[in-house]
């Protein structure tokens, strides 16, 4: 099948986020945006809508979509996805190439993804066009319930500016979406800091986002810098979801290997589905 | 008769539940986003409410815990229906204290039986 690529740029939010929506119907984690949703995302995670492209037929029938985020010297591959009767057509590896001539055109010097665990199709073509693994991570969801567990520690909680000083100093590797650069992006980022009697210290940072009548809780990252990382990250936790008693939280690509992963499980957190994170250098 | 509250974004799913409500005399609303399904579930006060866990604004999830933390709604019946995995739907379920899920597709007896549990009702 002949397969046009054009610029994403070339369409309204609306007309992207129905496309983006046919292409996810049948997915195996459905994640369907709204216009102001997707419109979000590409300002918050810095998508180039030049370089990233709608796929079309030789006929105009639409076949799919894929966006690229541009930060510096990386680039970072996002949304694709091809409607389910146009699969298996070529559409998915001909807009990977039109994505990654453009990152290769632009200078990046190399591009992330994550796809979704078992998305075999998906992780084969990401093989192909010479991806690699690099890490797995978590997404994990917690309801909101009463706090049992004693909580403790001087705790300061941080405004902005101050949760994205800590973000900055994190030693670890943050997936694209969790990265100093999209909480930059977002009015909604807070974070507080934590002192324990026995010298334990730490932050954790997260965006707490409100919708017309609710809010959540996303983004968290946890870091201890000294002492414990189970006593530490619990208490941060215990702290975090006491003031928020109420509200749900969100906890996208946590390290499977994170050293608070066992303190989210004892505080009701839950694994929704697992991410493969896939490298390609130029 | 009861009044049944249908919170799903896909039109094809909306009909299709649509019609196997109705067909036992229900009373079938619907919302397309979280929340509209939010201000919808406010203004009716349904009897029931049928749940996609995602929706274009807020998941399924994320709605839940708002319909649950309200006084006026929190006693509503949730069921969830939805094309995640099995696996997942029942630690959510379990996690958000909701009443029940199937995992699509599902067919017309299937829905109609759990709608009835749901309800406490045997003989729609």
């Amino acid at each position: 099948m002949t397969t046009k690529l054009i610029p994403a740029e070339r369409f309204s939010m609306q007309e992207l986020t129905e496309l983006y929506n046919q292409t996810r119907v049948d997915y195996l984690v459905p994640m369907p945006m709204n216009a102001d949703r997707l419109a979000e995302y590409v300002h918050d995670f810095d998508i180039d809508l030049t370089h990233s492209c709608v796929a079309r037929a030789a006929d105009g029938q639409p076949l799919g979509l894929s966006m690229l985020g541009v930060r510096r010297e990386k680039a970072w591959i996002t949304r694709l996805g091809v409607l389910p009767a146009s699969r298996r057509t070529g559409a998915g590896s001909a807009m990977m190439d039109f994505m990654l001539t453009g990152a290769a055109s632009l200078g990046l010097r190399e591009t992330d993804l994550e796809v979704i665990k078992n998305n075999t199709p998906a992780h084969n073509l990401f093989l192909r066009k010479g991806f690699v693994e690099t890490r797995e991570y978590l997404v994990m969801r917690r309801a909101p319930h009463p706090i049992t567990e004693p909580i403790q520690g001087n705790v300061a909680w941080l405004k902005f500016d101050e949760a994205l000083d800590v973000l900055q100093s994190y030693p670890e590797h943050i997936t694209w979406i969790n990265a100093y650069e999209s909480m930059r992006n977002t009015p909604d980022f807070e974070g507080l800091k934590i002192e324990l009697r026995n010298g334990g210290t730490g932050w954790l940072v997260y965006r707490n986002t409100k919708y017309t009548l609710r809010s959540t809780l996303s983004h968290l990252i946890i870091h201890t810098e000294n002492g414990d990382p189970n006593e530490v990250g619990m208490q941060l936790l215990l702290n975090l979801h006491n003031r928020y008693l109420h509200h749900d939280t969100y906890a996208e690509n946590i390290h499977k290997n994170d050293p608070h992963l066992s303190t989210f499980q004892a505080l009701g957190y839950f694994t929704n589905f697992s991410r493969i994170e896939m490298r390609r250098p130029f | 008769m009861a009044k049944i509250l249908y919170i799903e974004d896909i039109q094809d799913n909306i009909t299709l539940v649509e019609k196997i409500v109705t067909s036992r005399g229900h009373e079938f609303l619907y919302a397309k986003s979280a929340e509209q399904g939010l201000e919808l579930a406010f203004s009716s006060t349904p009897d029931l409410i049928l749940l996609d866990l995602g929706l274009p604004d807020a998941d399924g999830q994320t709605l839940s815990v708002w319909l649950k933390g309200d006084p006026a709604l929190a006693n509503i019946p949730i069921i969830v229906l939805t094309a995640w995995p099995e696996e997942v739907v029942q630690h959510t379920v379990e996690a958000y204290n909701l009443n029940g899920y199937l995992c699509k597709p599902f067919s017309m007896q299937a829905l109609l039986k759990i709608i009835n549990e749901a309800l406490g009702t045997k003989a729609l």
